[in-house]
């Protein structure tokens, strides 16, 4: 057996590193949530769904198209700066060494079945991702923000398999975020159709996403002929002999271009030793083999210089994974400030309200008309578990409205409350607010209070200025207030937590509502 | 037909069957969702966790036959040989002296050095502008609460 087949190359083990760095918040697939520290704030180079639980940075496609969206209240200056900061240094090395979307599809592309080669028809059709770009990264979601205030990311929304295999596939399958299944629907079918169509490309034809959707590589293509990092061909040693080119995977048209991705077959390829991979002036993979090979002490001295550099990366991430698992302070997800809860609040029959980890809808939804009505009426709820679930008795709360005013969860007994959890940012809930607003006005008993995530807060004051949602009760989320830790609310919005007249749970799911449900969930809880 | 070429085209229906499958069943869900939704079951759910795991069940034994016969391929070193011979004249317009011509034009001049200075001025200048207006918390705001529309949820 040739073991040398089996053996992974540098740069397959810096895919993987990359993928395991960006992804180094590994708890998150163990609880559930996903990782809310300040690092999110920054991109990480490569195609990396921030919406993944184990993701400690953010996708940079995203974020652009979350910056475009908002361009008309924010200019998207530092998302720009960023993309041209990773263009400028790296280029479309980076597709080829440190995006995990790519390793994925290199690995698909390894299950050995007939392979189609690349020819006039691919490097047409590699151009597609700049229609992509044009379109469903940049247009959409600049015409629905700055035209119509509309939240859509339309790349996100419609197309990004990383978001669904990453993102969906990784939050879902934690029973903890069993409820957020009831948002699925036509856009998840969509996706995910798209996501098994391009994985089945992938297996046939080499990085299909790549090399004709990408719209991350195709900006990194634009920066490619003057990033510092990339292939670089010495022209005093090139003969123009093309087999670079014709044994290239990716459609380029000479080494180096918009779609050379820099993966470095191409030095071992070229008998005249003309190729290298190089960082500036640094050259860290040039041809060891043919006449115009780097000599031995040069190849020694930079192999040398590679284990020094992957002592200090694995390093890194030791650290990166002790600090983002064990030490960050925005670990402390679960920690309910004492603040929040009232003095009033009933005594508890079970452990803290953290320890109920999953909102769930009393019974199996697809067996039920109506999920909402399956505890019992009870009259002392002294005896009742405090928690977040359907049957629990929700904890009481005190927290400064948006109106000036307190809300104090325990003054409501008697009403039926309704809790939303939303954010600015989140096309859903804001979708769904004006169904609460006349709600609301339909019926004026009922007490709807919204909490806006922490994340973004500050914005949610303007946000609302002009939205004419009078009728709610609207606060901020902050990490001092802890409300959502208290209330066991889920990373994933919207979220509605019900309460019937006793201060008892009859609803909690993560999935936008219609006025209908709404109503329906009211009336239920009203009748308990 | 060689065995090879047999067990390639079986691998091959293989993956387009997983695929087929997963597909398949995630559009059957969501329509026999929609009917039952449209028929006023306000509270029925196209997709549930326990349907969710139903349907893998399906895919499992077909998605172990693949995996087994993927890592059967790899051992015994079976792969479409075409797959890396080289591609001649591949946009039927390269000659020796453009791929020359377009290697000196690669090299690091002083034009692509002030090219390059350039951007990373202009990249740091936007970055900082960025930070200034708000654009660094509109990023943490997305990033640090699941995105809905980004993973098919919403």
């Amino acid at each position: 057996m040739d073991k040398k087949r089996f053996r992974p190359g540098t740069r397959r083990l810096v895919q993987l590193y990359a993928a395991l760095l960006y992804n180094a918040n590994l708890k998150g697939y163990i609880d559930g949530h996903i990782y809310t520290g300040n690092l999110k704030s920054v991109c990480v180079p490569g195609f990396n769904c921030y919406s993944c639980p184990g993701a400690i940075a953010s996708c940079p496609l995203g974020s652009l198209q979350n910056a475009l969206n908002a361009a008309g209240h924010t200019a998207p200056w530092y998302v720009l700066g960023i993309l041209a900061l990773f263009g400028v240094i790296l280029g479309r090395t980076i597709c080829g060494w440190i995006c995990p979307l790519g390793l994925i599809q290199e690995l698909l592309h390894k299950i050995p079945t007939p392979k189609i080669r690349k020819g006039r028809v691919t490097r047409i059709l590699s151009y597609l991702k700049y229609v992509f770009l044009a379109v469903f990264v940049i247009a959409i979601p600049v015409w629905f923000g700055v035209g119509k205030d509309v939240i859509l990311p339309a790349f996100c929304k419609f197309i990004c398999p990383a978001g669904t295999l990453e993102g969906a596939v990784g939050y879902l399958q934690h029973p903890a975020n069993s409820t957020s299944f009831f948002q699925l629907g036509a856009v998840f079918t969509n996706k995910w159709v798209i996501m098994c169509v391009i994985g089945l490309a992938c297996v046939f034809c080499y990085r299909t996403f790549c090399r004709f959707i990408c719209p991350l590589g195709a900006i990194y293509g634009f920066f490619n002929r003057f990033a510092v990092t990339g292939v670089k061909v010495n022209p005093d040693r090139c003969n123009g002999c093309g087999l670079c080119v014709s044994k290239c995977q990716m459609d380029i048209r000479h080494v180096g271009d918009h779609e050379c991705i820099s993966c470095g077959k191409c030095i071992d390829t070229c008998a005249q030793g003309a190729i290298s991979l190089k960082c500036g002036k640094i050259t860290l993979k040039g041809p060891e083999i043919g006449k115009n090979a780097d000599p031995e002490p040069v190849v020694r001295k930079r192999k040398q210089a590679g284990r020094i550099a992957w002592g200090i990366a694995i390093a890194a991430l030791v650290f990166a994974v002790a600090w983002f698992n064990f030490i960050e302070p925005a670990i402390s997800k679960a920690d309910v400030p004492a603040a929040a809860v009232t003095e009033t609040q009933p005594p508890e029959t079970t452990s803290a309200p953290e320890a109920t980890a999953v909102p769930e809808t009393p019974a199996a939804p697809e067996e039920t008309a109506e999920p909402e009505t399956t505890t019992a009426p009870v009259t002392d709820t002294s005896s009742l578990t405090v928690g977040s679930e359907v049957g629990n008795l929700l904890p009481d709360f005190t927290t400064d409205l948006l109106n000036g005013e307190t809300f104090r969860l325990s003054d409501h007994r008697g009403q039926v409350v309704i809790i939303n959890f939303w954010g600015t940012t989140c096309a859903p809930c804001v979708a769904e607010l004006p169904y609460y607003e006349q709600l609301k006005v339909a019926y004026p008993d009922v007490e709807i209070l919204a909490i806006h995530n922490r994340a973004g807060a500050k914005k949610a004051k303007d946000f609302l200025a002009d939205k004419g949602w009078d009728h709610l009760d609207f606060a901020l989320d902050s990490k001092e207030k802890g409300l959502l830790p208290l209330l066991n609310a889920a990373d994933a919005m919207p979220q509605t937590i019900i309460l019937d007249r006793q201060g008892v749970v009859t609803y909690n799911a993560q999935a936008p509502l219609t006025y209908e449900k709404l109503e329906t969930l009211y009336k239920n809880a009203l009748a308990h | 037909m060689e065995r090879k070429k047999i067990f390639l085209i079986t691998q091959s229906l293989l993956c387009a069957l997983v695929a087929g499958l997963l597909a398949g069943i995630a559009l059957y869900l969501y329509f026999e969702g929609a009917a039952k939704q449209a028929g006023g079951d306000l509270f029925y759910y196209s997709f549930t966790r326990e349907k969710a795991g139903r349907a893998l069940l399906i895919v499992l034994p077909v998605f172990a036959v693949s995996l087994g016969l993927t890592i059967a391929g790899l051992v015994l070193g079976i792969r479409d040989e075409n797959a890396d011979k080289p591609v001649r004249d591949p946009h039927g317009m390269r000659d020796a002296g453009a791929l020359r011509e377009k290697a000196v034009h690669q090299k690091a001049t002083s034009k692509v050095i002030t090219l390059r200075v350039a951007v990373l001025v202009l990249a740091a200048a936007l970055i900082v502008a960025g930070i200034l207006n708000g654009g660094l918390e509109d990023v943490l705001a997305k990033g640090a609460a699941i995105c809905t529309e980004c993973i098919g949820l919403g």
